[in-house]
């Protein structure tokens, strides 16, 4: 019987894990790749949409809200596109169905809220965050496509639509 | 409403609440003003979460508290079994009905600096289960809620941002030297539930004045009938 010999087992437990890499990601400094097709946040694109609608058909919570009126060409307007993210789960179901690709995962995933109704997004609210989104990505859609430099402002562009 | 009252024989003496019925003069003197930051910063610094998974979203939590994301770093040290140990309720899952109660009774049983946050789409609004019939719409229904986390489910990320911003708020509302109230819920469920519903009983139960289905007032923090030795209270 040799004392000690447990006390030694338990520090080389100790001196194997201290050479190990460290796991822990210091999250508000560095952030986590995440995979390509993870299911962040939606991001809706004006400039991409046509106003068919399919994304509010194909949305399990009804959290879609798309209010169109038809132009002189036959095309449709977008009054209204309003996502409520409070009734959002997030299943990415809506960007599989769009033929657009208008509507696409990838957005910010640390939009948290004091008040609930801030969660509600309308229009204008899409457009900013879709124009946040592409000037932090060097103007490339979540699906990897180059868009057009938009130099609109967002309050010229509000008056437009 | 009647305050409440130091019982001693003879007047009574009414019982101040330290946060909301100090001067303003006195507010803004300095030594309480910088008493009430340090407070502050013990406060956000040492968040103790109750454990309260109640569904997938418990999955990310528990994702959150471990070594990658590391919840003890924000000084939310270790989820405590007892809620009489923990400032902070991370309401994570969909809120039924038949757990509705609990989740007020547990609210009322953490000691008074207290904080929520609703985690997920089913406790935010009640999300996918937002028209059905056996499922809460919103946890601030029952409880009153600092900070709102969106996701199906949040990502362990999330829930540190929502951390974050649970702790700054806390921080303002000691530097600007008074809290912000937060919505409390009204308790009225009459909308929602049918007349005679058993957990409608038992929810209005644990929402002032606290009187039990026989109209006999109930103690805020222990439950207790009046005959009983813990009934402190009468609010």
């Amino acid at each position: 019987m040799v004392f000690g010999k447990g006390i030694a087992k338990g520090l080389m437990t100790v001196v194997k894990h201290v050479r190990k890499p460290v796991v822990t990601v210091q999250f508000p400094e560095e952030e986590r790749d995440i995979p390509p097709r993870a299911r962040t946040n939606l991001v809706w694109f004006v400039e991409r949409c046509t106003g068919c609608s399919t994304c509010a058909q194909s949305c399990p919570d009804g959290c879609i809200l798309v209010d169109t009126e038809p132009r002189e060409d036959g095309s449709f307007l977008v009054n209204r596109y309003e996502i409520d993210f409070r009734l959002c789960m997030y299943c990415g179901l809506c960007t599989e169905a769009c033929p657009y690709e208008a509507i696409q995962v990838g957005g910010s995933y640390t939009n948290v809220v004091t008040n609930p109704n801030r969660l509600y997004k309308d229009k204008d609210d899409l457009i900013e965050l879709a124009n946040e989104y592409l000037e932090q990505h060097n103007w490339v859609y979540p699906n990897g496509q180059q868009a057009v430099k938009q130099t609109v402002h967002p309050e010229e562009r509000r008056q437009h639509h | 409403m009647v305050s409440p009252t130091i019982d001693t024989g003879g007047a009574p003496i009414p019982l101040l609440d330290p946060v909301t019925d100090v001067e303003d003069e006195l507010r803004s003197q300095l030594l309480v003003s910088t008493v009430d930051k340090v407070f502050g910063w013990a406060r956000r610094s040492s968040l103790w979460p109750a454990m309260f998974g109640l569904a997938c979203c418990a999955i990310e939590m528990i994702a959150t508290a471990n070594s990658r994301y590391d919840l003890s770093r924000f000084g939310a040290e270790i989820f405590r079994a007892s809620p009489r140990q923990a400032d902070l309720m991370i309401v994570a899952g969909t809120v039924t009905w038949k757990m509705a109660p609990p989740v007020r009774r547990i609210y009322l049983q953490m000691p008074e600096p207290k904080w929520v946050i609703s985690m997920g789409s089913c406790s935010n609004i009640g999300g996918p289960f937002a028209h059905g019939y056996s499922t809460l719409p919103g946890v601030n229904n029952v409880v009153p809620v600092d900070v709102y986390v969106p996701g199906c489910p949040p990502r362990p990320e999330s829930l540190l941002a929502g951390l974050m911003l649970l702790q700054q708020v806390i921080e303002d509302e000691h530097a600007n030297n008074h809290r912000k109230r937060r919505p409390e819920p009204t308790g009225d469920f009459s909308r929602m539930l049918p007349e005679g519903d058993p957990i409608r009983a038992e929810l209005e139960s644990l929402f002032p004045p606290y009187l039990t289905a026989d109209g006999q007032p109930r103690d805020r923090f222990t439950g207790a009938l009046p005959h009983d030795e813990n009934f402190l209270s009468s609010r």
